[in-house]
C-alpha cells in the first residue's frame, strides 16, 4: 500500500507542477534573457538559468508538460492497439492468431531502443512521430498480455455458461473477459509510461524526438550538454523532475502489482 | 532433446528471417530519394536516374529483395552514399569500438549486478540489500546519459581522471581511459536490473525445502549461498542475454555523449546524412546479434539448468 501511495502523491505533485508551470513561475521558458546568463540558484531562479538565461525551473516545467504528454498518450497508444488486437486475435484463433502472433513476435525479436530508432527515422522527428513510434514498439508486450488472458478467460466455465445463455462473441470477450484482467493491464501501463519518459528523453537528447524550441526534458538536456561543464544546474533541474516522474510511475505499477497479489 | 534443439534453430531463422525482412521494408520506406540526397539539390533528371540504376533502384521491390538478400549471405552490405567506401568497411571499423565499450559494460554489469543481488538476497534488510534498492530505483528513473553527465562533472571536469569527450590517441591501451566512463554510465542502470532480479531470485530459493533441509544437516551459510547461486544465477541468463544484446544499441545514447566513434555515432551520423546504406548496415549487424545472442541464451540455459533438459 504505501508504494501505492508514494507514487500517486508523487505523480501527483509532479503532473500538478508541470500544469501550473506558469503560475508557479513567472518566467518564459524560451525566450532569452541575456542579463541573466548561467545564474547560480538564487530566489530568483531556485533551479539557476541557461546559456541563453532562461529559468532553469521554468523549462523544466514547460518541458515537463510536453514529456509527460508523449509518454502517457504513447503509452495510451500502445495499450489500446496491443489489447485491442490481443483479445480479436484470441477471439478469431485459428490461422489469423498465428499469423497475429508472428507478426508481433518479430516486432518484439527487435532491440526496442533501434526498432523507436529507425520508426523515427522513417516518420520524421516531432512529437507525434515519437507518439506512434513508442507506440507501435511497445505494443506487443500488451498484445502477448491481452492474449494470453483472453485465452485462459475463454476456457472458464462463466464463459461457457455465457455461450450457453446466448451471449455474443463480441460481448463475453470484451464486456466479460477484458474487465477481469483489466488490473494486470493497468499495472504495465504503470511501468510502460515509466519506461517512455526515459525513452522520449532519450529520444529528443539525440535531436530525434521533439524538436526545439519546444522545451521536453529530453532536448532541455541536449542543450544542457553543450554547456555542463559552465552551468551543470541546467542539467541538474530537469533530471530531478524526470526522475520525480518516472520514479512515480514505477512505485504506481509496483503498488498495483501488489495489491493485486494480495487479492488474488 | 535434439528434436528441441532443432526447434530452436528453426525458430531461430524464422526470427532472423522476419527481422531482416523487417529492415529491408523500413529503409525501402524512408523519406527522401536516395539519388537526390548523392546528387544534391543541381542534380539534372537524367543525372538522377543514372544514380538510381548504379544503386539498383530502378528495378521491381522483389528483384531488390532478392539482390538484398545474395548481398547479406555474400557479407556484402552496398556503399556508403557519403564516404564512398564500402559498408561493410565502416562497420569493421566501428564494430571493435562499440564492441570493447558494450564488453565492458557488460563484464562491469554482470560482476556489480550478480554480487550486489546475491549479498541483497542472502541478508535482506542488509547494508547491500539497501544500496541495491537505491542502485535499482535510481537505475529505472533516470536515462542513462544522465549519469553520463554526473561522471562527466565528477571524474573529467573536477578530478580530470578521465576525457571529457572522445577517445584519446595512440593505440588501445591509450585509448582505455576513454571507455571507463561510458562504461561505467552504461553498467549501472543494467547492474541495476541485474541484481533486482537475481536478489528475487534467491529469496524464491530461500524458501525452497532443500535450503531448510541443508540448515537442517548443519550446512554453513556459505554453503548453503553456494548451493542457492547456482539454482539462482541460471534464471538470470535470459536477462543477461537482453543485456548484451541489446548493448549493442544500448551504445547509441552513450556514444554520443562521451564522442565516442562506435557504431552508435556511425548510425547517428548516417541518419542525420541520410545515407541510408550505412543505417540498414548497423541495422542489419545489430538485429543480427540480438537475435544470435538471445537465441544461444536460451541455448545456455538449457546447459546451465538440468532441470529444463528433462521436459
Amino acid at each position: 500500500m504505501t508504494r501505492l501511495r508514494i507514487g500517486l502523491v508523487l505523480a501527483v505533485l509532479v503532473v500538478g507542477a508541470t500544469l501550473l508551470g506558469p503560475v508557479l513561475t513567472p518566467y518564459d521558458p524560451i525566450a532569452p534573457d541575456y542579463t541573466a546568463i548561467y545564474s547560480p540558484p538564487s530566489a530568483a531562479h531556485p533551479l539557476g538559468t541557461d546559456d541563453l538565461g532562461r529559468d532553469v525551473l521554468a523549462r523544466s516545467l514547460a518541458g515537463g508538460r510536453v514529456s509527460l504528454t508523449v509518454a502517457l498518450s504513447a503509452t495510451a497508444l500502445a495499450l489500446c492497439l496491443g489489447v485491442a488486437v490481443g483479445i480479436t486475435s484470441a477471439g478469431l484463433g485459428g490461422l489469423g492468431d498465428t499469423v497475429l502472433v508472428r507478426v508481433f513476435d518479430a516486432v518484439l525479436a527487435f532491440p526496442g531502443f533501434l526498432l523507436v530508432l529507425l520508426v523515427v527515422t522513417i516518420l520524421g522527428g516531432g512529437a507525434l512521430q515519437t507518439v506512434l513510434a513508442m507506440g507501435v514498439a511497445g505494443a506487443p508486450i500488451y498484445f502477448r498480455l491481452a492474449r494470453s488472458f483472453t485465452r485462459s478467460e475463454l476456457r472458464t466455465d462463466y464463459v461457457l455458461a455465457g455461450e450457453a445463455l446466448g451471449a455474443t462473441r463480441t460481448r463475453l470477450l470484451w464486456r466479460h473477459a477484458l474487465p477481469n484482467f483489466a488490473g494486470a493491464i493497468w499495472v504495465q501501463a504503470a511501468s510502460t509510461a515509466a519506461t517512455f519518459l526515459l525513452v522520449e528523453a532519450s529520444l529528443s537528447y539525440l535531436g530525434l524526438g521533439v524538436p526545439l524550441p519546444t522545451p521536453s526534458w529530453g532536448n532541455v538536456l541536449q542543450d544542457a550538454r553543450s554547456y555542463l561543464t559552465q552551468q551543470p544546474w541546467a542539467a541538474l533541474g530537469p533530471g530531478f523532475f524526470l526522475a520525480a516522474a518516472s520514479l512515480a510511475f514505477q512505485f504506481l505499477s509496483d503498488g498495483l502489482r501488489d495489491r493485486l497479489d494480495r487479492r488474488r | 532433446m535434439t528434436r528441441y534443439l532443432l526447434g530452436q534453430l528453426l525458430s531461430f531463422v524464422v526470427t532472423l528471417w522476419a527481422v531482416l525482412t523487417l529492415v529491408f521494408v523500413g529503409v525501402r520506406v524512408l523519406p527522401g530519394d536516395a539519388a537526390t540526397v548523392i546528387g544534391g539539390i543541381d542534380t539534372t533528371p537524367a543525372q538522377v536516374q543514372a544514380i538510381r540504376r548504379s544503386l539498383g533502384l530502378d528495378r521491381s521491390l522483389p528483384q531488390q529483395y532478392a539482390s538484398y538478400w545474395s548481398g547479406l549471405v555474400r557479407g556484402d552490405l552496398g556503399t556508403s552514399l557519403r564516404q564512398h567506401r564500402s559498408v561493410d568497411a565502416i562497420l569493421l571499423q566501428r564494430l571493435p569500438v562499440t564492441a570493447t565499450l558494450a564488453g565492458l559494460a557488460f563484464l562491469l554489469s554482470l560482476a556489480l549486478g550478480t554480487a550486489l543481488g546475491l549479498l541483497a538476497g542472502l541478508r535482506p534488510g542488509g547494508v547491500a540489500d539497501r544500496a541495491a534498492l537505491a542502485l535499482t530505483t535510481l537505475g529505472l528513473a533516470l536515462p542513462e546519459f544522465w549519469f553520463g553527465f554526473l561522471l562527466i562533472l565528477v571524474f573529467a571536469v573536477r578530478v580530470q581522471w578521465f576525457p571529457v569527450v572522445g577517445l584519446p590517441s595512440g593505440g588501445v591501451l591509450a585509448a582505455f581511459p576513454g571507455f571507463v566512463l561510458p562504461a561505467v554510465t552504461l553498467a549501472l542502470p543494467r547492474a541495476a536490473q541485474i541484481a533486482r532480479l537475481t536478489r528475487a531470485r534467491v529469496l524464491d530459493e530461500l524458501g525452497a525445502d532443500y535450503v531448510r533441509t541443508a540448515r537442517g544437516k548443519g550446512a554453513t551459510a556459505a554453503i548453503t549461498g553456494r548451493h542457492v547461486a547456482a539454482n539462482a544465477l541460471p534464471g538470470v541468463l535470459p536477462l543477461l542475454a537482453l543485456e548484451l544484446g541489446g548493448l549493442l544499441t544500448g551504445t547509441i545514447v552513450v556514444e554520443q555523449v562521451f564522442g565516442i566513434p562506435g557504431l552508435g555515432l556511425a548510425i547517428l551520423d548516417a541518419i542525420g546524412a541520410r545515407d541510408y546504406p550505412v543505417v540498414q548496415g548497423v541495422a542489419i549487424l545489430a538485429v543480427t546479434i540480438y537475435v544470435l545472442v538471445n537465441w544461444l541464451a536460451d541455448l545456455a540455459q538449457l546447459l546451465a539448468d538440468p532441470r529444463l533438459r528433462v521436459s
